[in-house]
């Protein structure tokens, strides 16, 4: 601890926290709508990966990282779009066509990396968005407002999620074609149509998450630079039990658990690597088992939904 | 309606597998199978890499080292066949096998976690030459090399005490193990060597590819006071990068010369020369020896060198070149000799 006083070191390991949230925040939130309209896409990491590549590749060849962005949007639809047609309208098991989505994603984001850039190379990503007047409180500031754009739409994302998913008559749609198919169906809401629309959704914010690795936190691409936290959103999703202030309790929960460590680490206090690591995967683990009620998921969740059968 | 979704399965199916194809399998196969009329002088080396062949660090380098000798000894007289992304030992051991029975010459697995994967394959291919490393223990069939990464760590180590203006130092490790551990330990007593004041602070990622974790870690160093980093493994590229975005200060690298990334950022690099260590081995096997040696990488034969990045040369002080020159000057007569804690380096 020595030279840093204690109250620095706080503002560190909250505002390292708020700023690795984000990719998490991003995935998961698509992921639960995913999920909540009764299909369950283990792609997401692949997507990921795609998203993380073309946000870099275009920023690269354009030097404008918006655009870059855009088109992780639309290749995260493309890559949802496919998806659904393996597992919406050709009824796919889920679990499986999401693994292959997700190999399908890091062999190709691999792939033309070595065509089109061929060698790492460094981008000029997002900046730090200042806010004024909000940037200057002292502590609160750097904790919450010295961070990129994307950053804060991850954040602002968790109000709209929620009034989406619950106020709105699209968020009943899906909430229906999650848990009674058969019963939206009966009323004339379309079940895979809003399974597609959820699932590219959900594929476009997972893009999106991937392109702020590249272009809003590593400002560069590498093989396989999500590192499995696709994997960790979809983990998430259950974590936060399908809801948008779940998901933003298990995300916070998990990072600011990773920056703790990374910063216990740095400041040499005695403690073996192996557990510092290990730390926000142990403290989501126990948070999980020791959190009352029971878990409830959609109950149609992955589930293909078939007229005339019970679901 | 049905023969249009049968054909657009088909056509998803394939190109799922054509990119698995693609990019699971060889993607980097530099000569193509010339049937089966083998010419006896040709050599054929495979590759198995933990990482990809662009990696800009532990996995290029060997890759380069690799090319460098097919390119001397000549392109007919050497083939050589990549696989790529194989970090995990199990699976490596699958295209390690594939390799063997393929008949290849000589079967390198880039990395300390093949070792038993290899002992156990190496044994039912007595006439194979395999190879891996960071490691020591040899077999009739196995080489194993050894880069002395201490030493390079050492000379860097150093160069960061002289450099460093907050008097802290941060590495970035990926786990601890193997080479990780030779070069941050060396790297700790060099720092201690030039000036025993300054602060060396280790903390690791606990992967070698998490290479936004690796940029997470050198932001929290550097909020923590760091100004010179380093750190070992193909994840320090992402540590580099954000380096790269505050002024005033340093990365050190090692395996290869990382200056391209961030030119205004590395100062200096311990590089490795495998095309040294794939030579000796083609020359072994040539004179009958398949394996049972431990090849090591040092200063002393030039398999590893110091290089500064020229644009940031002026930023060093001549002193501290000097101190680092002594230092080379003293391992390489082996007057000087950078100890490992006893347990090192054996597992």
């Amino acid at each position: 601890m020595e030279d840093v006083i204690s109250q620095g070191l706080i503002v560190g390991i909250l505002a390292t926290g708020i700023r690795l949230a984000t990719p998490f925040l991003l995935a998961a939130l698509g992921e639960m709508f995913t999920q909540r309209s009764g299909v369950y896409n283990l792609g997401i990491e692949g997507i990921m990966l795609m998203g993380a590549f073309m946000g870099f590749f275009v920023t690269w060849r354009t030097g404008n990282p918006y655009l870059g962005i855009l088109v992780s949007l639309v290749v995260g639809a493309l890559m949802g779009l496919l998806m659904g047609i393996v597992s919406i309208t050709f009824k796919a098991e889920q679990g499986i066509s999401g693994i292959g989505l997700y190999m399908f994603g890091w062999g190709l984001s691999g792939l033309l990396f070595r065509l089109y850039v061929g060698a790492i190379t460094a981008i000029e990503g997002l900046r730090p968005l200042r806010i004024p007047g909000l940037s200057d409180i002292p502590y609160i500031g750097t904790i919450f407002f010295s961070h990129n754009w994307l950053v804060y739409l991850a954040y602002i994302l968790v109000p709209i999620t929620w009034i989406v998913l619950y106020k709105t008559t699209w968020g009943l749609k899906v909430r229906a074609v999650g848990t009674t198919p058969e019963a939206a169906d009966t009323l004339g809401v379309s079940v895979d149509g809003i399974r597609y629309q959820c699932l590219i959704l959900g594929s476009m914010l997972a893009g999106l998450a991937g392109a702020y690795l590249t272009v809003g936190q590593a400002n560069m691409y590498a093989d396989y630079i999500t590192a499995g936290r696709g994997f960790i959103a979809v983990a998430l999703v259950y974590f936060g039990r399908w809801s948008p202030l779940g998901i933003l309790a298990g995300s916070l929960l998990f990072s600011m658990a990773d920056s703790f460590q990374l910063w216990v680490q740095v400041l040499g206090i005695s403690v073996p690597y192996e557990l510092a690591v290990i730390l926000p995967y142990v403290i989501t683990i126990v948070a999980l088992a020791v959190s009352f009620g029971r878990v409830w998921a959609p109950a149609a969740l992955g589930r293909p939904y078939e007229r005339g059968t019970r679901g | 309606m049905k023969e249009w979704k049968k054909i657009l399965t088909i056509l998803v199916a394939v190109t799922f597998l054509a990119t698995l194809a693609a990019c699971g399998g060889k993607p980097a196969t530099e000569t193509k199978k010339e049937g089966e009329t083998k010419q006896p002088e040709k050599i054929r080396i495979a590759l198995v890499l933990p990482s990809t062949v662009d990696d800009m660090a532990w996995s290029q380098s060997m890759y380069e080292g690799l090319k460098a000798v097919q390119e001397k000894l000549g392109k007919d007289k050497v083939e050589i066949a990549v696989s790529e992304r194989l970090g995990d030992a199990v699976n490596a051991g699958a295209a390690i096998r594939q390799y063997a029975s393929q008949g290849y010459d000589i079967v390198i697995a880039h990395g300390a976690q093949y070792q038993s994967v290899l002992r156990e394959i190496a044994a039912d291919f007595p006439k194979t030459t395999f190879a891996y490393g960071t490691g020591f223990q040899t077999a009739p069939n196995i080489f194993a090399y050894d880069p002395q990464a201490q030493e390079g760590g050492y000379l860097l180590g150093i160069l960061a005490a002289k450099m460093t203006k907050s008097g802290i130092v941060g590495i970035v490790g990926p786990v601890e193990s193997g080479d990780a551990i030779k070069y941050n330990n060396g790297f700790q007593q060099g720092v201690a060597a030039a000036k025993p004041d300054v602060k060396v602070r280790i903390a690791y990622t606990g992967s070698f590819n998490n290479i936004v974790g690796a940029g997470e870690l050198a932001k929290v160093h550097m909020d923590a006071g760091a100004d010179i980093l380093t750190g070992s493994s193909q994840q320090a590229v992402g540590a580099i990068r954000a380096v790269a975005e505050r002024s005033g200060k340093y990365w050190l690298s090692t395996d290869m010369d990382q200056s391209s990334i961030a030119p205004n950022t590395v100062l200096a690099a311990q590089v490795y020369h495998w095309e040294k260590v794939v030579e000796k081995m083609v020359s072994l096997r040539k004179q009958g020896v398949l394996g049972g040696q431990h090849l090591m990488l040092s200063f002393a034969d030039g398999t590893l060198e110091l290089k500064y990045n020229p644009k940031l040369a002026d930023k060093i002080p001549q002193e501290a070149k000097d101190a680092v020159e002594k230092a080379r000057q003293q391992i390489v007569s082996g007057s000087l000799k950078i100890e490992l804690p006893k347990e090192q380096p054996k597992k």
